[in-house]
């Protein structure tokens, strides 16, 4: 099942500039784990100890996936994953 | 008190200071004063458009410090003061984004910035005499104080970029904290971490999902100076007291802070203590010596002299951003693959337009500080350093071995600063290092919000980081005010500053009017300020004494009776614009309210102090001559 994976600026060099690729998979980890197939390197940048990295926001659609199952969050048909960088500043 | 500068004379219009600039003059004479500058008067120096001052070392030419409250660059003649200036260059516009009402701070926050910053140039000014340059006179004006607390939501505003933007759900609502209990306390919450955040929500009923929004939401503030939190969650707390949420954040890892009266900060001890010392801690030796090593490149102060800067956020960053625009070298430690803070969106050229705004003249190591290796790579840089900058967490220093007398073992001539949250002493016991020392935390402590709260009939302070920005600026002035003493008297050590000394700065008239302890007025409040719609444009109008109020009578007198309970009326007629012109040729302060940050590069009077690139970028605020 295809999801649309949305890419942050700063991760483009990874994507061959790509902002947006398509990746199987039916959990937030197995989208990841594909996309370090395709896109090596790309899985340090966004997953730290076995959780999402602190310094990335993953959505699933408009949903952090902390507050739903992390990288175990489920995936459906048509949902869009979007990686964000932080945003906090102070 | 700290006698770091008790050799050296500033004079100045104390006696009669302009009613527009009395806010700056009132500021600069409290600092001065806390580092035991013997004051003068002057009996000039002082019209409608700035004013100046005089500091003497014993060994220094004079150096003039020309204040204006516009760019001399600009030739502008109009005649401007606090609330002018903070709607002409986009504060009051980011103040308002929370509240959805664009309006002033309630603060003399411009004026306060404008002062720190010219005692800072001056100093600077000084300490280049001793390092061989020739500068006797150095000038800043209002507006550059003002863009410089705005440049990196100005970045932010005008980066030609919209890839990343926060899930557009989080957006166009008003709801923002301070939060309030069912026994009406009301309170700041703060976390860095996403999990306390969870778990304090769904104990209170709060759904993950729901949860998750209001921390999307919860991160806006530093950022874009929004908190778009669903209504749910401050409805869960209308059901529960002060006392059980405190007990809540406890098991749950979250902190709270009330926000506290000024009339309740006033009469605490300690903050007295705070104010009479001034918003910084020196602990200076007179072992160390100094090198007076020549200046051959760019001709500003501080070129030739290094700093390490290991510092987050904004609070040090801003720091070491302002001794580069003095020239100095400034070299930023970053842990190995870079601060992340790098990849904060909107980005241009592949890096963060709000991480670059005030990290663009610096140079980055990256170093693992944790480590072995580390350590030993930063005490080699603070070797061959003249300041060493970093903005920890408490204790975080000692358990690194980099405090200052780790430092100092390899370099008694360092200037060592901290930019703390809280503490100006960097006492490990202070009760509030206990908690996060964060911009809207202090705010709530100090009495800047109730203050804020107070004039614009809101809840609690602004979501604009005014003390993050003003606390950069504070800890780079204790830095300039260590060199320079290290020049004069040979001294090293260190500078402490924080948020809280930051925000006590910022209130150091509420202080003064309860106390009386220095000698000089508290500035008086200005007779009229108002924002008001007009035919095209928000216009802002102060008229700071009654004889610039008596010239806005005469202006829009039509002949009848209850013209100021019309006013609203009566300016629908014309311009922002076209009013502005019409009184400001009377004297009387007015400016076009900027509600769009991208329209300040579009304002002659500003553009001096604007460089159009990627993002509008704010250039020096000083001049030296």
């Amino acid at each position: 099942m295809p999801i649309k994976v949305i890419i942050p600026t700063i991760l483009r060099p990874l994507t061959n500039q790509q902002k947006h690729i398509h990746i199987d998979g039916f959990k937030v980890s197995e989208v990841i784990d594909r996309m370090e197939q395709q896109y090596p390197g790309i899985k340090a940048k966004l997953v730290s100890e076995g959780n999402a990295h602190r310094f990335i926001n993953i959505y699933v659609n408009d949903n952090d996936i902390r507050f739903q199952e992390g990288l175990a969050t489920s995936l459906q048909e048509g949902d869009v994953m979007t990686i964000l960088p932080a945003v906090a500043g102070g | 008190m700290n006698h770091s500068l008790q050799n050296c004379v500033i004079t100045g219009p104390w006696e009669n200071p302009a009613s527009n600039f009395s806010a700056a003059i009132f500021s600069l004479f409290y600092q001065t004063s806390t580092i035991g500058m013997k004051i003068k008067d002057a009996h000039d120096g002082i019209d409608e458009s700035g004013f100046s001052f005089v500091l003497e070392t014993p060994v220094t030419t004079p150096v003039v410090c020309e204040v204006t409250a516009w760019d001399q660059a600009s030739e502008s003649n109009n005649v401007a003061s606090e609330n002018i200036i903070q709607a002409a260059c986009g504060l009051m516009s980011v103040h308002g984004r929370a509240s959805g009402k664009i309006q002033s701070l309630g603060l003399n926050y411009v004026s306060t910035l404008t002062a720190a910053l010219a005692l800072q140039g001056a100093t600077a000014a000084a300490l280049g005499q001793l390092r061989g340059l020739p500068h006797a006179d150095v000038r800043i004006s209002m507006v550059s104080a003002a863009l410089l607390s705005v440049s990196q939501y100005l970045a932010d505003a005008t980066v030609n970029t919209t890839d990343e933007n926060l899930p557009a759900a989080a957006k166009n609502r008003i709801p923002a904290p301070p939060f309030i209990s069912s026994d009406d306390v009301v309170f700041e919450l703060e976390t860095l971490n996403a999990e306390p955040w969870l778990k304090f929500w769904t104990r209170l009923g709060i759904s993950a999902t729901l949860a998750g929004k209001g921390w999307t939401a919860f991160l806006l503030r530093y950022a874009k100076a929004i908190a778009p939190l669903p209504d749910e969650l401050f409805h869960a707390l209308t059901h529960v007291t002060y006392q059980d949420i405190a007990a809540l954040c406890s098991q749950t890892g979250l902190s709270i802070c009330p926000v506290q009266t000024m009339s309740d900060r006033v009469t605490d001890e300690q903050l007295k203590c705070e104010w009479l010392n001034g918003p910084w801690a020196f602990e200076l030796t007179t072992a160390a010596t100094a090198s007076f090593r020549n200046n051959n490149n760019h001709g500003l102060p501080l070129s030739g002299l290094t700093v390490i800067e290991s510092c987050r956020r904004i609070q040090g960053p801003l720091a070491g951003h302002l001794l580069a625009l003095l020239g100095a070298e400034v070299i930023r430690i970053e842990p190995p693959g870079g601060d992340p803070l790098r990849g904060m969106p909107p980005l241009s050229d592949g890096c963060s337009v709000r991480f670059d705004a005030l990290n663009r003249f610096k140079t980055i190591r990256e170093i693992d500080i944790k480590s072995a290796a580390g350590r030993a790579e930063v005490m080699e840089l603070a070797k061959n350093a003249d300041v060493f900058l970093h903005n920890w967490a408490p204790h975080k220093a000692a358990q690194l071995k980099l405090d200052a007398a780790d430092l100092a073992d390899v370099n008694p001539a360092l200037v060592y600063a901290y930019a703390a949250g809280w503490s100006n002493d960097g006492d490990s016991s202070f009760r509030l290092n206990a908690i996060p020392g964060t911009d809207f935390m202090v705010q709530a402590h100090s009495g800047v919000a109730h203050k804020i709260s107070q004039a614009c009939g809101i809840r609690g302070g602004t979501l604009f980081t005014v003390l993050d920005l003003l606390g950069g600026v504070v800890a780079a002035q204790g830095i300039t005010i260590a060199l320079l003493n290290r020049y004069l008297n040979h001294t090293g050590g260190k500078v402490t500053s924080s948020l809280l000394s930051a925000a006590t700065l910022l209130c150091s008239e509420d202080f003064q009017h309860q106390y009386h302890f220095f000698e000089t007025n508290v500035p008086a409040v200005s007779r009229f300020n108002n924002i008001y719609a007009t035919k095209q444009g928000m216009l802002a109008i102060e008229c700071c004494d009654e004889a610039a109020l008596q010239r806005l009578f005469q202006i829009i007198d039509d002949g009848q009776i209850d013209i100021m309970q019309r006013l609203d009326e009566i300016l629908l007629t014309n311009s922002a614009q076209e009013w502005v012109k019409l009184f400001q040729q009377a004297g009387i302060p007015a400016a076009v309210v900027i509600e769009d940050l991208a329209d300040l590069y579009d304002c002659p009077q500003l553009r001096p102090l604007l460089n159009r690139g990627s993002y509008t970028q704010v250039t020096s605020p000083w001049s030296f001559q």
